[in-house]
């Protein structure tokens, strides 16, 4: 579904990535984790489309999406980005209605489709109550939801209900980032319940080991903008793979209770001289 | 007022004795306009003045005490003596330096000039502060500096003069009908936009009264006025005169600037062909030729009677 | 309590457009019967009375509605131009000013006033299209250095080379002034304080092309300046030509401001009280503030006028001191309110 082909991107002449590849089939979550510095955001920014490659290409649905248009690009792909700071206040169905921004022509006014479109994504994320709040006014958590649910309109075409079938990509940027554990978890229950009824592909840039471990089928460890190992997570996750990407030594087990690994950090490893 | 100018003029004349001045008086003094104030510390005549004040300057020379002016204003014209004189600077920007270089014993400045004032009676110099008033404190401002000079009778003679002359201009009016007057002391140029005319106190409201003119913003208590549009329109003027000091245009310039008013055709004044442009230095400085400067506003406000 | 379903609200929109647009028009169109010098409609209208004995036709029809019309154009101009710079730097603290099209513009007036450059060339006057030139010089330099630093129109760059615009062009506005003679120095100080008496329609004339233009680009603009609230990336994801909606607000902004200072001087506060007012009543979907904000800034200048033409009667009290004194006030009483 999401495919980044050999990508190199750098700014300013200092190189960012390096040949990065990977590939999100449809339906799929994917993880791409990495320190600060490893170059996740960029390759975040080069899938979205924000910037465009200086080498190889990014594919949405086989096609190249630097020659898509943008609002057909905008149908098929949604950002949820680390934070959301508005300058305005706006209320939470305004914000949820500005996901059907690539369905409307610019003197188009929302119509009742687009409404009930939106009304269901908040639904979905069980955010229909907050429908009148406004969104300064919300939890970090409540926001993360809205946010999504925006999303999740933006990804329904016209005309359909946002529970039909249909190829999207959901793109995260650092989700648990500011949000309370119990949000977390919550998080990653919403994220499988979408992922699986429609289904959408996701692709989840994180630092957070065990959050990827519970939500990812699949991961991507970059390291100073070149991918030092990718797969499975199960396949993916281990102790040396850790140690190489935050030189750190952790340890790995399967949580029975929690359904899926559990990584915990034991000690820092100091660089080895070079 | 003249009492009361009676009162303080009799201070004055006894220098020294200011420092017994009862403060209501001194109050008093300080409520009158035009007036001058005096911080004598010698007791002789000044033999050497400098005068930032054009007016004033024109009434030293014409009261006799020319001979002891050493340094004048920028902005001074007249009498043809100034010419030969050291400049000293004008209101926005004295020159300190050169006014301290002359070694003057009285330095003549504008009221409003109160920083300049206190660093020269720090340097033990006494000065004579003027602010420009309605037509009677012209006569008397000269009889004050006659006082001051030495001149007494000189002046008193001059101060005569005007107030005859300006009696023969009113008399010569009297009973006429007095058209509406706007008086324009400036405007945007090549436009009828950010005039200024004169407002119902000051000498030239007085000079326009007494040349048989009704200014038409008798009613405003200000010396200067910045009409609307509406504000002129509603005011009608019978005749329209603008008033500026000499040697800015020619005169042919002068008239062709009046070409701003045709559009404005429908202003009783320009229908009439009555708008007039006085280039005249004695209109702008109200000194020794105001009554001059009153009768060229009169002939122009009643031709038959000149 | 919500708009249940669609038809409310559009329908609110709808209504909220049309009591703005009318309750606008109507201050509008009494702002010119109402002054110091009482005036009849009846007279007026009265063709029979030859135009150069009516009083109260020259006064309605050279003194006021010339202001009227000036004053709605103006008012809603950097009305407008302060919502859509407010979108455009997520700020809602920016005005028309913030990005130096104004101290351009006053420098070029400046200039004329004080180097004696002839008022009136050709028959056009020079001051208003010195002005409009300054603003169009400012407006250049901004967009080229917002332009520098990579691709895109960063809105950083922006406010910074507006804040250093409008300080290096004070700056000179004050030593001009320094070296300007009394008159003009005068001249130069009323200037700033604004002034709607054109008494002519020629100036007005000239400014209403501009304006159009910046409207046509204001109609394109309210969908993406919402988006663009949530970020420029959020806003590119959901299918927003980011650059474009950047360079359109930027442009059609400055344009509509350049002409508004051109007409009446720097007006200030209007730009930024309305947007303030009208997203408290209505809340900050710009395809309702964008145009609501046009038409209140429109009556509230010429409101403001009303009262600079009449307290002081027949002086004039310049119109920027009345926005002023309305504005200190306004910010105040936000501040103490929001606690």
């Amino acid at each position: 579904m999401l495919q980044a082909d050999s990508v190199s991107f750098g700014y300013d002449g200092t190189p960012v990535l390096h040949a990065v590849s990977l590939n999100a089939p449809r339906g799929q979550r994917l993880g791409i984790l990495g320190p600060n510095g490893s170059g996740k955001t960029t390759l975040l920014r080069l899938l979205a489309g924000f910037v465009r490659p200086e080498a190889g290409q990014v594919l949405l649905g086989g096609n190249a999406i630097s020659r898509l248009p943008r609002a057909a690009v905008a149908r098929r792909m949604a950002l949820v980005p680390q934070e959301t700071h508005l300058a305005f206040d706006y209320s939470v169905i305004e914000i949820a209605l500005m996901g059907r921004y690539p369905y409307l022509s610019p003197l188009e006014f929302e119509g009742p489709q687009d409404l009930a479109i939106a009304r269901d994504a908040l639904r979905a994320t069980g955010t229909d109550k907050l429908e009148d709040r406004s969104f300064t006014t919300l939890s970090g958590g409540e926001k993360q939801r809205v946010i999504i649910a925006s999303a999740l309109a933006q990804l329904t075409p016209a005309k359909v209900a946002v529970s039909t079938a249909v190829d999207s990509v959901l793109l995260l940027d650092e989700p648990t980032a500011s949000l309370d554990l119990g949000y977390q978890l919550e998080l990653v229950s919403t994220l499988r319940t979408l992922n699986q009824d429609r289904p959408i592909t996701m692709v989840v840039s994180t630092h957070d080991l065990n959050f990827a471990a519970s939500l990812c089928h699949e991961l991507v460890l970059l390291r100073d903008g070149r991918v030092i190992a990718t797969g499975p997570t199960e396949s993916v996750l281990t102790r040396a793979n850790i140690r190489a990407l935050y030189d750190v030594d952790v340890d790995i087990t399967r949580h029975a209770a929690a359904g899926h690994l559990a990584v915990v950090p034991i000690a820092r490893i100091p660089l080895a001289a070079d | 007022m003249a009492e009361i100018s009676g009162v303080k003029l009799q201070i004055a004349g006894s220098r020294g004795d200011t420092k017994r001045v009862p403060l209501a008086v001194v109050f008093l003094i300080l409520l009158q306009p035009g007036m001058a104030m005096v911080n004598t510390q010698q007791g002789a005549v000044p033999g050497r003045i400098v005068s930032i004040v054009p007016s004033v300057t024109e009434m030293l020379f014409a009261i006799g005490a020319g001979s002891q002016v050493v340094g004048v204003s920028s902005f001074v014209r007249f009498p043809d003596e100034v010419s030969m004189l050291p400049r000293v600077g004008a209101l926005l920007d004295p020159d300190m330096e050169q006014i301290f270089s002359l070694r003057p014993d009285l330095v003549i400045l504008y009221r409003s000039q109160s920083d300049t004032r206190e660093q020269i009676e720090r340097a033990g110099i006494s000065v004579f502060t003027y602010a420009h008033g309605g037509l009677l404190d012209v006569s008397e401002t000269m009889r004050e500096l006659g006082r001051l000079t030495g001149y007494r009778s000189q002046a008193d003679r001059v101060a005569r003069g005007i107030d005859t002359d300006l009696a023969v201009i009113r008399h010569r009016v009297a009973g006429r009908e007095r058209p509406r007057v706007l008086l324009v002391l400036g405007r945007d140029p090549d436009m009828v936009r950010n005039v200024y005319a004169s407002g119902g106190i000051g000498f030239l409201h007085d000079m326009l009264d007494a040349a048989g003119g009704a200014n038409v913003f008798a009613g405003v208590s200000r010396e200067a006025v910045q009409p609307t549009t509406e504000g002129i329109l509603g005011a009608a003027p019978d005749v329209i005169i603008e008033v500026r000091t000499d040697g800015l245009l020619t005169p042919i310039d002068a008239q062709n600037s009046l070409v701003v008013w045709d559009r404005w055709s429908m202003i009783p004044a320009v229908r009439s062909g009555r708008v007039h442009f006085l280039m005249a230095n004695e209109l702008v400085v109200p000194g020794p030729r105001v009554a001059t400067a009153t009768e060229r506003l009169a002939q122009i406000l009643h031709p038959e009677a000149f | 309590m919500t708009a249940s379903h669609h038809g409310s609200r559009r329908r609110r929109f709808v209504s909220l457009q049309l009591a703005f647009a009318i309750s606008a028009l109507a201050i509008c169109l009494a702002a010119p019967l109402v002054g110091p010098t009482p005036l009849r409609l009846d007279a007026i209208l009265d063709r029979s009375i030859p135009f150069a004995d009516n009083v109260d036709a020259q006064i309605f029809f050279i003194a006021r509605l010339p202001r009227a019309i000036a004053g709605a154009l103006v008012g809603s101009a950097l009305a407008a131009a302060g919502v859509v710079l407010q979108a455009l730097l997520r700020n809602p603290l920016a005005t028309p000013f913030t990005l130096g099209v104004s101290a351009g513009a006053s420098l070029g007036a400046m200039l004329v006033i004080v180097l004696g450059v002839p008022p009136l060339i050709a028959g056009i006057p020079a001051v208003p299209v010195a002005s409009f030139a300054g603003a169009l010089g400012a407006i250049g330099i901004v967009y080229a250095l917002a332009r520098l630093r990579r691709s895109g129109l960063s809105t950083n760059v922006l406010l910074l080379a507006g804040v250093t615009l409008n300080s290096l062009f004070s700056a000179i506005i004050i030593f001009i002034q320094y070296l300007a003679d009394y008159t003009q120095s005068f001249q130069a100080v009323r200037y700033l304080m604004g002034n709607l008496d054109v008494s002519s329609y020629t100036p007005i004339a000239w400014a209403l092309p501009l304006l159009i233009v910046a409207a046509s680009a204001f109609a394109w603009l309210p969908r993406s300046l919402n988006l663009l609230t949530l970020g420029d990336e959020s806003a590119a994801a959901r299918g927003v030509d980011v650059l474009r909606a950047q360079r359109v607000a930027f442009l059609s902004a400055s344009l509509a401001t350049g002409a508004a200072v051109s007409l009446g001087g720097p007006i200030g506060f209007v730009g930024i009280i309305i947007p303030h007012v009208v997203r408290m009543l209505v809340g900050a979907d710009h395809r309702l503030v964008l145009p609501a904000s046009a038409c209140l800034g429109a009556a509230f200048l010429v409101s403001c006028d009303v009262a600079a033409r009449t307290l002081m009667s027949p002086l004039e009290l310049p119109v920027g001191i009345i926005t002023a004194m309305l504005g200190g006030p306004f910010f105040l009483w936000l501040l103490v309110s929001k606690r």
